[in-house]
């Protein structure tokens, strides 16, 4: 098991977080902490995820990516857009 | 902002859909969504009713399908809103842009356990690209056009957009704004184009493996042109079938559980595979760990989440087909690879000799392919047919071959046929259908009556659930449990009762002359052809196993 945390800037719509979660448990990984910053200035959600799964992260991070209401996704300071491939 | 009026929420829907140039639509009407429907009633989009929801959904995935335009479908909340799910999940898995709108209860009563109401937002999570429930009027329109945009951009899908009741019947400013842009920006496109480069020229026996992303990326002719250039072999997936031309000296036909021999062993004795618009599905590659074993992998793809999901990449391209593969063309020094894959497509061709006085559904599927008009769109249900018709019939477009290929659902074709013949009124259109299949949506021939939609069925019967039947023969002992349906209905009864012609064959002599006159037939038309229950489809390449260790008809 691999412990990951990923750190996700999101739209702050009512439905965001439940498509976040399904697609974190679709994927194979269990949450095992969630935080949540709203901002102040903008509609934005940022948001802190601890996962946990035999798989690897970069697969998580590229599903999440994906979503229409998320921004970014930064694994442990990682950022997720310059290392596919 | 042009110009500014009052408008309800049901009418903004349909004004939206025209800027999004949608001419048809396919629903069923209820309670919470009437108001939607009351506004239909004053709008220029034509409205398919269906006879389920299910029907309605899988019409408008086949419309989609055939046109490369989004298919739009409708349906109440509640009961509704849940038929269409299956339809959603099929073109989640096959990636085809779809909208569905459903009527939700009013606002004050969402969470109330209100008649009719269900959570269709938290059902859509697992079967759609997106979905947006509409809390304020003044959203609507942005919302619906974020919905056509998601649906089509990038790897394209579903959307689902809920609407309350009281949301249809607020009136609104409507400002006729052109779509924008989506606000979600396009993961930069990142190419490994020199490895692949590298790749392709030093590789002594390369193959390109073609997926349903090249139809869908709308690259045909690009794939076409790189093909003439490097004269490379090639196979397909089942949703990847007609992007190649079915012509090409070195195309050996599909891939995978029941791909060709040919096709199977090539990509078995590959060393370097081009996978362009597509995923290395289980159905395509057996035993992954012994896929195309000795093969780097050059990835195109749209879709980041792909790359290295099954298979590593030892070279990525991301992003548009259309750009990417003219960039890798270049001439390739193979010959004797390209001749030991012709000498295999000459040898292990197929065999069309069948014992005996009845019909072999390969032989008339390969019948209907040759005397069908170019252009005509042909449909699958899910099955035995299904694969043999794969196997056996050629198309020269993948907009010409709809079949539900991730999802494999049955109920499929007949609904998807309606909506391919609505999208192209002046193409041919032909579902092939089982006897299991057929019945998951017989109710929509009552569509194909109402609109007198020149569809045409060719139900190959084998008064069984042909592919269980022939796994429960295979790998479970014979023990046939519930597979059997002697006890069908009378086919041609039942068309006849919709008003649509019908004929049943049951002798090899009698095939020609019945599809002459089915294709010839101006309206519907159902073609019932009994086949051997006993029939198998060959080869197959058991579970788990390497595509190459393939069954064959001994
Ligand atoms: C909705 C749905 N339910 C069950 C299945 C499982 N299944 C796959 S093929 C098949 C039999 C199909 O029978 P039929 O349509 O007569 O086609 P045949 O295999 O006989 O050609 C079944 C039950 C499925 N694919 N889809």
């Amino acid at each position: 098991m691999n412990q990951h945390t990923l750190r996700i800037t999101a739209h702050n719509q009512p439905t965001v977080l439940e498509r976040l979660l399904q697609v974190t448990r679709y994927r194979g990984f269990s949450v095992t902490g969630m935080t949540m910053f709203p901002s102040n200035e903008s509609n934005l959600l940022d948001i802190e995820l601890s996962v946990s799964s035999e798989h690897s992260i970069e697969h998580l991070n590229h599903q999440l990516s994906k979503l229409f209401d998320i921004n970014d996704v930064v694994i442990d300071g990682k950022s997720s857009q310059q290392n596919s491939a | 902002m042009v110009s500014e009026k009052k408008e309800t929420g049901g009418s903004v829907l349909f004004k939206v859909m025209q800027q999004h140039g949608v001419e048809h639509v396919f629903g069923y009407p209820g309670g919470a969504i009437m108001p939607i429907y009351d506004a239909l009633y004053d709008s220029n989009i034509q409205h398919f009713l269906c006879r389920h929801e299910q029907g309605a959904a899988f019409s408008a995935v086949g419309y989609a399908r055939a046109s490369g335009k989004v298919g739009v479908c409708l349906a109440t909340s509640g009961p509704g809103a849940t038929n269409l799910i299956t339809g959603l999940a099929d073109a989640l898995a096959d990636s085809i842009p779809v909208v569905a709108i459903t009527g939700q209860v009013p606002m004050v009563a969402m969470g109330s356990d209100a008649f009719q109401e269900v959570d269709i937002f938290g059902l859509s999570l697992a079967c759609t690209k997106h979905s947006f429930q509409v809390r304020d009027v003044n959203d609507l329109a942005k919302t619906l056009h974020q919905a056509f945009a998601i649906a089509l951009e990038g790897r394209q899908g579903p959307v689902l957009v809920d609407i309350p009741k009281d949301i249809q019947t607020a009136e609104v400013e409507f400002a006729v704004a052109l779509a924008s842009n989506l606000a979600k920006k396009e993961a930069a496109p990142s190419a490994n184009l020199g490895t692949a480069l590298t790749l392709l020229s030093q590789a002594k026996s390369p193959i390109l493996y073609v997926g349903g992303g090249v139809g869908m990326a709308e690259a045909v002719p690009e794939l076409r042109e790189f093909m003439a250039a490097t004269n490379i072999p090639s196979v397909a997936t089942l949703k990847g079938l007609g992007a190649v031309n079915p012509e090409h000296e070195f195309y050996l036909g599909m891939l995978g559980m029941h791909g060709t021999k040919a096709a199977n062993i090539a990509v078995q004795q590959s060393d370097l595979l081009i996978a362009v618009g597509a995923r290395f599905d289980d159905r395509v590659t057996g035993k992954l760990a012994e896929f195309a074993p000795n093969a780097k992998v050059i990835h195109l793809e749209i879709d980041r989440a792909e790359i290295n999901k099954r298979r590593f990449a030892d070279a990525a391209i991301l992003g548009d087909l259309k750009i990417n593969l003219p960039a890798l063309t270049m001439s390739l020094d193979i010959d004797s690879w390209r001749q030991h894959c012709s000498v295999m497509k000459h040898d292990f061709a197929w065999d069309y000799n069948h014992p005996g006085e009845t019909i072999f559904a390969p032989a008339v599927l390969k019948e209907v392919s040759d005397l069908m008009p170019k252009n005509t769109v042909v449909t699958t249900d899910v099955g035995q047919h299904q694969m043999w018709a794969a196997q056996h019939m050629s198309f020269n477009d993948p907009s010409n071959f709809l079949t539900s290929g991730s999802m494999g659902t049955m109920g499929f074709g007949v609904p998807a046929a309606i909506g391919a013949q609505i999208s192209r009124p002046d193409d041919t259109v032909i579902a092939v259908s089982g006897d299991g299949s057929f019945m998951m949506n017989v109710q929509e021939l009552s569509t194909i009556k109402r609109f007198q939609l020149p569809v045409k069925i060719v139900l190959i019967d084998n008064e069984k659930l042909g592919m269980v039947r022939q796994w429960q023969d295979l790998f479970f002992n014979g023990r046939l449990s519930e597979t059997d349906l002697a006890d069908n209905p009378d086919f041609v009864m039942l068309a006849n009762a919709f008003d649509i012609k019908a004929k049943k064959i049951t002798k090899k002599e009698e095939v020609t002359q019945a599809i002459e006159e089915m294709l010839a037939h101006q309206g519907p038309y159902l073609l019932q052809v009994k086949i051997d229950a006993a029939d198998n489809v060959w080869p197959l390449v058991p579970p788990n196993t390497a595509n190459h260790k393939m069954m064959e008809n001994r």
